[in-house]
């Protein structure tokens, strides 16, 4: 090559792939989840999120304990919002069982599960807002957040990990001090939204770095079997409490907010708006509270149910929780199988990250909202 | 050129009505609790640390068989009726009575299941519970042991109180 030729000819830079993992330590994973990224440059060309580092065994453990403890086992799987966790178990418990449950708990349940997705949703927007580097509405949403963990405090004795859905009923009673401390909590939040609209949602910043971002359209959101917000942010209508009411969600009067073109952005506010929905199912809930026992008769101390199968399934905050259970006649369940949203949404994650940037990644991984002890269980 | 200033303008305003909404709860009082110096008590049912009494439990086992992590154990003692120890009769009472609180889920379903009045077995309201080896996770209660118990150190083979636990009501008003 004369030398003429080597100053026009374009330069051949040695480019390589580079693999860097993110996580399992990462603050922004949300717990233990590792994302082995192979990118060139700027760009991701592959990206495979590895699960695995949470498993707890829970649906072995469930195996060899019986019912009433396999309601502890579930506080576990997703750990902001046990609440549903509970209840999809005790409703696939209390079909095999045949257990009928009083209309006073079912309204409890209904309030308790709509307080919990007020809590997980109130989670993921403050997180969702420190990963895209605003840090001021994360204090603002724990603000809220701690009240309603007051609120189970004060119930059943646990903020967390509440074991307070049971077979055939609730744990305890609700008081009249505990509905009164409920409406003056929703009296003060509903407000809020607004502040979170005002602080977040709607600000060019944030909807700048969060929209256009990770789009998956309609027919990728169904083929990869998306619920919950991830699946309405992408325009699909389907809601667990509409398509299969559970706990007489039937009567109660709400509206599925929906996204238009499945960007980061459209779940983000999906969930935002569900935080109004949520309140006014409460409110509903509380107002219609009928009298009567809160727990059924008859649900023994070590319950036996016959041979036979169930499966139910809710929306939990993170999608639609199913669980299918095997009796086989003993003490324990045969076979507890657990379809979790959040193990089923993190798997679109490999799709959506290829061949965007690497500053995008949180970006995208935050909005699916994920919980790591539910992916793995 | 002027979507390039209506941009810094609408990203400024935004800014502006962010901060607007931080300076009004700039002056309202703060709702941090300074923890260690300041402590709050949790409610009445709060499911803290498990205390024990041995002198009403009748070693029924039936908390044994409510723990879904199989945490308690506990050894059969029958004693004299400390009422009337003239007779004959003997009353079941528990020998020794431990719970592992490196396996506790704090679920209650052993407090629920106490057949005794007042519990034997119950939740306190410490939520600080501090260990600073595995001999201590293991709670151990023996006639005569406070109800907050003891761990056995098995290094200098004897009974020792646990020094992480800060007690704030050593008897539950619930019990």
């Amino acid at each position: 090559m004369s030398p003429e030729t080597a100053a026009t000819a374009p330069r051949e830079f040695k480019t390589d792939t580079l693999f860097i993992n993110l996580g399992p330590q990462h603050p922004s994973t949300h717990g233990v989840l590792r994302i082995g990224l192979t990118i060139e440059g700027e760009v991701i060309t592959k990206a495979v999120p590895d699960v695995g580092y949470l498993h707890r065994g829970t649906s072995k453990l469930a195996e060899v304990r019986g019912y009433h403890h396999c309601v502890v086992l579930t506080d576990r799987w997703d750990y902001v919002s046990a609440m549903p966790n509970n209840l999809v178990f005790c409703l696939a418990a209390e079909k095999i069982l045949g257990l009928k449950v009083p209309p006073r708990a079912d309204a409890i349940r209904v309030a308790m599960c709509e307080l919990n997705r007020l809590a997980s949703h109130l989670l993921f927007f403050g997180t969702y807002g420190i990963d895209t580097g605003a840090i001021t509405p994360f204090l603002y949403a724990f603000r809220e957040r701690e009240m309603i963990l007051d609120l189970f405090e004060m119930v059943c004795g646990a903020r967390l990990t509440y074991n307070y859905i049971r077979l055939g009923g609730v744990m305890v009673d609700v008081t009249e001090d505990w509905i009164a401390k409920c409406r003056e909590f929703l009296e003060y939040f509903k407000p809020r939204l607004d502040e979170y609209d005002t602080l977040l949602s709607f600000n060019p910043i944030f909807m700048a770095r969060t929209q256009g971002i990770g789009c998956i359209s309609k027919e990728v959101a169904v083929n990869w079997g998306l619920s919950g917000a991830n699946l309405r942010g992408s325009g699909v209508n389907y809601d667990v409490r509409k398509a299969d009411p559970y706990c007489g969600y039937d009567q109660y009067q709400f509206d599925i907010p929906l996204g238009k073109t499945g960007s980061c952005w459209d779940r983000y506010y999906c969930r935002v708006s569900e935080l109004r929905q949520s309140v006014r199912i409460v409110e509903q809930a509380l107002d219609k509270l009928p009298a009567g026992p809160f727990m059924a008769t008859g649900v023994a101390k070590v319950p036996k149910p016959q041979p036979g199968e169930s499966y139910a399934h809710v929306e939990a905050s993170r999608g639609d929780l199913g669980i299918y259970l095997v009796a086989d006649g003993q003490a324990s369940p045969y076979r507890m199988h657990v379809k979790a949203p959040s193990f089923i949404n993190l798997a679109i994650l490999q799709e959506l990250l290829a061949g965007r940037k690497v500053a995008d990644v949180i970006a995208v991984l935050g909005s699916i909202d994920i919980v790591l002890g539910e992916v793995d269980r | 050129m002027i979507d390039y200033f209506k941009t810094i303008f609408s990203a400024t305003s935004a800014t502006c009505q962010g901060l607007w909404i931080t300076l009004k709860y700039m002056f309202k009082p703060s709702i941090t609790v300074q923890y260690p110096t300041e402590k709050l008590v949790p409610y009445e049912k709060f499911r803290g640390a498990l205390l024990f009494d041995a002198e009403t439990c009748i070693s029924c086992n039936l908390c044994v068989k409510a723990c879904p992590s199989v945490c308690i154990a506990l050894e059969n003692a029958t004693v004299p009726d400390p009422k009337n120890p003239a007779l004959k009769k003997k009353v079941a009472k528990v020998d020794w009575y431990s719970i592992d609180f490196g396996k506790c889920n704090f679920c209650r379903l052993c407090e629920e299941s106490c057949p005794t009045k007042p519990k034997s077995v119950w939740h306190s309201l410490d939520y600080e519970l501090v260990f600073f080896n595995r001999d201590e996770m293991v709670r151990c209660w023996k006639a005569g042991f406070s109800f907050i118990g003891k761990y056995w150190d098995r290094k200098t083979k004897e009974f020792k109180a646990p020094a992480g636990q800060i007690s704030i009501h050593e008897v539950a008003p619930r019990r």
